[in-house]
């Protein structure tokens, strides 16, 4: 992979073939996977999802002393609104200063559109600096510039003689991809080209003494980058740099809530650890092919399987297999009999999962460890990252050919006609589609939450616990169901669920 | 050339049609847009405010054509008219409304030639020019309206000198909209009119198709709704008349005797209906009589949001409550004329009262304007600042009220640290409702 010279990464349409619209069992989508044929597909109805901008300012708009500017008519970044008394907590929970999110938008109105949105850039970068003085400005490009050309990488070049923040761009226009998670593409490439390296630094290079530079190396090969996601909590981290100390590793966690200053040295790592895939394979592909750094990035340590292959994958790298095979049985034994009460009293119960690809894939992991049959699954999207976890999940999960698997970001339609199809007692799902879900009246579980903690052998016994409380009392979403009802005709529920999933170029392609 | 803003406090026309229009009942917007346009509007439409929730078809259940880069460059015409098809398949509602976003505009999509294709079937399809680089949600808003006006509500010579239509509050912008609308329905009612509000609880579309028959327009706003009831009177033939929201006695007396007048009912009927409310009214405030005065409730007061509610609180702290809201930061973007007629509103405190006033659309500028009304500390030993105070804003005034160290309550646009259900601050009920939740900052540390 080489993108980076590259003023934008591709989409990941192109990049890696990914899918947006699919319905089928798990089975059917591990055959049609392999075959390559399932990106072209499209719906020929649909519901909003989200964009590029939305997903890119999720990830990085945590970012503690830094400013955003969003180059843009006055209603792309919205969705900050509602983060922008809030996200100062979790700030806080990193840095006892923090100062929380704070934001430009450079309000382009129809006279811009006609003689170009430059000198609004220009106008809101130095306001940033002005007023803030942050460490860095982060730039987010969206449909509009993009549309009348704005020459965007000139203005900012041209800037950064003039400002003292580092002035990362982060091309996201909206329209230019269906799957949201070409975001995380974006972020990391202005991250990359813009914050990592020494000749980033605002401070003078370290002088150090052979002894000291011996030191620093030996510090380097033990130590690992943490790729957070936005989705992961502070317990999360916690729970993760647990298990990586536990193993004598050196933790810098980032992107996610980091300090701009955090990346300048960001090569001086032995290993990345990823974990997911849909989140860092640009990321690590990238640091691997310009600075010889190594990756682990299989999956992500949800459930008892999944942590302990995350473990065992940093271990053997460090070749410190027999040290993690300890922590493992120690830490394994231990959960294994705190959740035996949750194990007697969830077995049989049954659950449908929606969100990212690799999360929902081992969350079913856990709960069908936990005792849960896994109906269904509905993945934002899918690629061949997606594909390894399935397969490995076909192999570990006896009998699961036959659960739906059904691909799409938002589409909350299909999924109501979905549920009332499957009707699991538990759903497990993804911010933005359990309101459509609760109407329903399901017992929900938040695929994520920024309170919670989800990962590692901590996060197993957590996600017992809540999901055991969860269904004890499922009243309120019960009241919903029988007192609500979602904006779709009766005569919905008795179509195809996938009905408007149009995959005739992927017949096509089967065929010819 | 119109200013980049820190923190804005609205979003795109766009986002202000979707807002207005998933809070008619049964009403479905379709977006023309990118897929990411309706997420993207989602947290402020909902989240900002006050957990608002997406009502019947809002969030991710919006239907959406999702046009991407193929489209942009062949045109999405084809792909709205499939979407608006298939929505009327799978979507259940009674009138839907298609809305667009900036690049369809750009790429030049006639989507008035592609829903005239829809004219005349079973179901009515509706469409506006949401062009989101054209102005901001309030402008969205008023779009959405003079749509409706023209196109939704039915033609009709028969008016009814005792019903009027009332708008100018706008729904999620005013985060307290269903709540206030119901409280000014009610106080109407009271004067023997029958009001709609559109979007108010227990309307249906009916209300809106009926409009023209109204005998007048009431817009509850000197900056939101004017032009659309320009066009109402243009099409229909029913005059408007601009009020402001009303907060407590004193708000709210004003309003109901200008409305009053203007629709021609009996002075002697519009003072005792004033009498009676002050008669419930008053007896909750004397329940304070002894605590005000003993702990010393009154405050110095900084006021921040939209025109609507900044000079409704105003009035309320001043008159009602004997506060000192001498600051008035005004964060949405007017036009000179607009400006001016939000001033004019300003004034005619029973209390004498005179605020500085100020336009300013950035969130972090207000700490700036309250450190200059009261100056800082600069070490001398006799200083007078903005001590006691209270603010009353939205949640972006977090930061600014922990630096003063000030108690804040949200009460305009974003409200993301309350949850906001039936809870209105319009009217005599309001009043106390408001004076409730602020008085209750100011002991909450006891
Ligand atoms: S799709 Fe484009 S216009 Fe819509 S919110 Fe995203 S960046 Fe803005």
């Amino acid at each position: 992979m080489d993108y980076i010279k590259h003023k934008v990464p591709p989409v990941r349409e192109d990049r890696l073939m990914a899918c947006q619209a699919y319905g089928g069992t798990c089975g059917d989508l591990s055959r049609d996977s392999k075959k390559g044929c399932l990106y072209a597909s499209k719906r020929t109805f649909s519901q909003t999802q989200g964009c590029q901008l939305n997903l890119s300012l999720g990830m990085i708009s945590s970012m503690r002393d830094a400013v955003m500017v969003i180059h843009s008519p006055i209603g792309c970044g919205g969705n900050l609104i509602q983060n922008a008394g809030i996200n100062k907590v979790f700030q806080k929970l990193r840095q006892e200063s923090a100062v929380g999110l704070r934001w430009i938008n450079t309000n382009l109105s129809e006279v811009d559109v006609i003689s170009g949105g430059e000198a609004k850039l220009r106008q809101a970068v130095l306001k940033a600096e002005r007023e803030f003085r942050p460490s860095a400005i982060l730039v987010f490009n969206s449909c509009v510039p993009a549309l009348i050309g704005d020459d965007i990488d000139g203005i900012l070049d041209d800037l950064q003689k003039q400002v003292s923040a580092k002035i990362v761009p982060i091309h996201c226009e909206g329209f230019k991809t269906k799957i949201q998670a070409t975001a995380y593409d974006s972020v990391y490439h202005g991250l990359i080209r813009n914050l990592v390296g020494e000749d980033n630094d605002s401070q003078p290079a370290v002088v150090r003494t052979p002894e000291e530079e011996a030191e620093h190396q030996a510090v380097i090969s033990k130590t690992v980058n943490l790729l957070n996601v936005g989705s992961m909590s502070r317990i999360d981290e916690e729970e993760l740099v647990r298990l990586l100390k536990a193993l004598d590793l050196n933790v810098r966690i980032l992107p996610s809530y980091s300090h701009p200053d955090d990346f300048v040295y960001a090569h001086e790592a032995a290993l990345n650890v990823s974990i997911c895939a849909t989140h860092d394979d640009y990321f690590v592909e990238h640091f691997q092919q310009m600075y010889g750094i190594p990756y682990v990035m299989r999956t992500i340590p949800i459930g008892i399987a999944n942590t302990n292959k995350w473990l065992r994958d940093i271990a053997s790298f460090f070749g410190i297999e027999e040290q993690a095979e300890k922590l493992i049985a120690a830490e394994t034994a231990e959960l294994k009999q705190a959740i035996e009460p949750f194990k007697a009293e969830l077995k049989g119960k049954t659950a449908f999962l929606t969100g990212g690809e690799v999360r929902i894939l081992t969350t079913a992991e856990l709960l069908h460890n936990l005792g849960f049959e896994i109906l269904g699954l509905r993945g934002y999207h899918f690629d061949k990252y997606g594909e390894i976890l399935l397969d490995e999940y076909l192999e570990d999960v006896p009998n699961s050919e036959k659960a739906i698997f059904n691909i799409g970001s938002g589409q909350v339609f299909e999924q109501a006609n979905l549920l009332s199809k499957i009707t699991p007692d538990l759903f497990v799902g993804h911010i933005g589609v359990n309101g459509s879900a609760a109407k329903q009246g399901y017992p929900i579980f938040p695929l994520f939450g920024q309170s919670d903690d989800y990962l590692g052998y901590k996060g197993v016994f957590e996600v017992a616990a809540r999901v055991s409380r969860i269904l004890k009392n499922p009243a309120f979403n019960k009241n919903l169901g029988s007192h609500t009802r979602l904006p779709y005709r009766d005569s919905w529920y008795e179509q195809d669920p996938f009905t408007y999933i149009d995959d005739s170029a992927s017949v096509a392609a089967r065929i010819g | 050339m119109s200013k980049v803003i820190e923190r804005p406090r609205y979003v795109c026309a766009l986002g202000g049609a979707i807002g207005t229009i998933q809070s008619l009942p049964r009403a479905i917007p379709i977006l023309h847009s990118s897929s990411g346009c309706g997420g993207n509007l989602a947290g402020a439409l909902s989240g900002a405010s006050g957990y608002n929730g997406g009502n019947y078809c809002g969030g991710q259940a919006l239907p959406s054509s999702n046009v991407s880069e193929r489209d942009i460059v062949f045109g999405g015409e084809g792909r709205l008219q499939e979407q608006i098809e298939n929505t009327l398949k799978v979507m259940d509602g009674d009138l839907y409304f298609v809305v667009t976003g900036c690049m369809v505009e750009m790429i030049g999509d006639n989507v008035h030639a592609v829903t005239k294709r829809f004219k005349g079937g079973d179901l009515p399809v509706l469409a506006a020019e949401t062009v989101s680089f054209k102005g901001n949600s309030y402008y969205g808003y008023e779009l959405v309206l003079e749509t409706l006006f023209r196109d939704f509500v039915e033609k009709t010579t028969e008016k009814d000198a005792k019903t009027v239509n009332l708008w100018g509050v706008v729904p999620m912008q005013d985060v307290f909209w269903k709540g206030n609308l119901g409280v000014l329905k009610n106080l109407l009612k009271k004067l023997g009119i029958e009001t709609n509000t559109f979007f108010g609880q227990g309307e249906t579309l009916d209300n809106l198709k009926n409009a023209a028959k109204a005998s007048l327009n009431i817009v509850v706003s000197d900056a939101y709704g004017i032009e659309a009831a320009k066009v109402f009177e243009e099409v229909h033939g029913v005059p408007y008349l601009t009020v402001q929201l009303p907060v407590g006695d004193h708000g709210t007396s004003r309003f109901l005797r200008t409305v009053g007048k203007t629709l021609g009912v009996d002075d002697i009927k519009i003072e005792k209906l004033i009498q009676e409310e002050r008669k419930a009214y008053y007896p909750y405030l004397e329940r304070l009589a002894d605590v005000y005065n003993d702990l010393d409730f009154q405050r110095y007061a900084t006021v921040v949001g939209d025109p609507n509610y900044t000079q409704a609180l105003t009035r309320f702290l001043a008159d009602d409550l004997g506060w000192l809201p001498e600051l008035v930061v005004i964060t949405d973007i007017l036009a000179e004329e607009q400006k001016e007629r939000v001033l004019a509103t300003f004034g005619e405190y029973e209390s004498g009262l005179r605020p500085e006033i100020v336009f300013d659309e950035d969130a972090s500028s207000v700490g700036g304007y309250i450190n200059r009304h009261w100056p800082q500390n600069q070490g001398q030993k006799y200083y007078k600042g903005f001590a006691p105070g209270v603010i009353l804003g939205s949640v972006m005034e977090r930061d600014t009220a922990e630096q003063f160290k000030v108690p804040l309550l949200s009460v305009t646009y974003p409200i993301s640290n309350r949850v906001v259900l039936n809870r209105a601050y319009a009217g005599y009920t309001g009043g106390l409702t408001l004076a409730e939740d602020v008085l209750s900052l100011v002991v909450a540390h006891r």
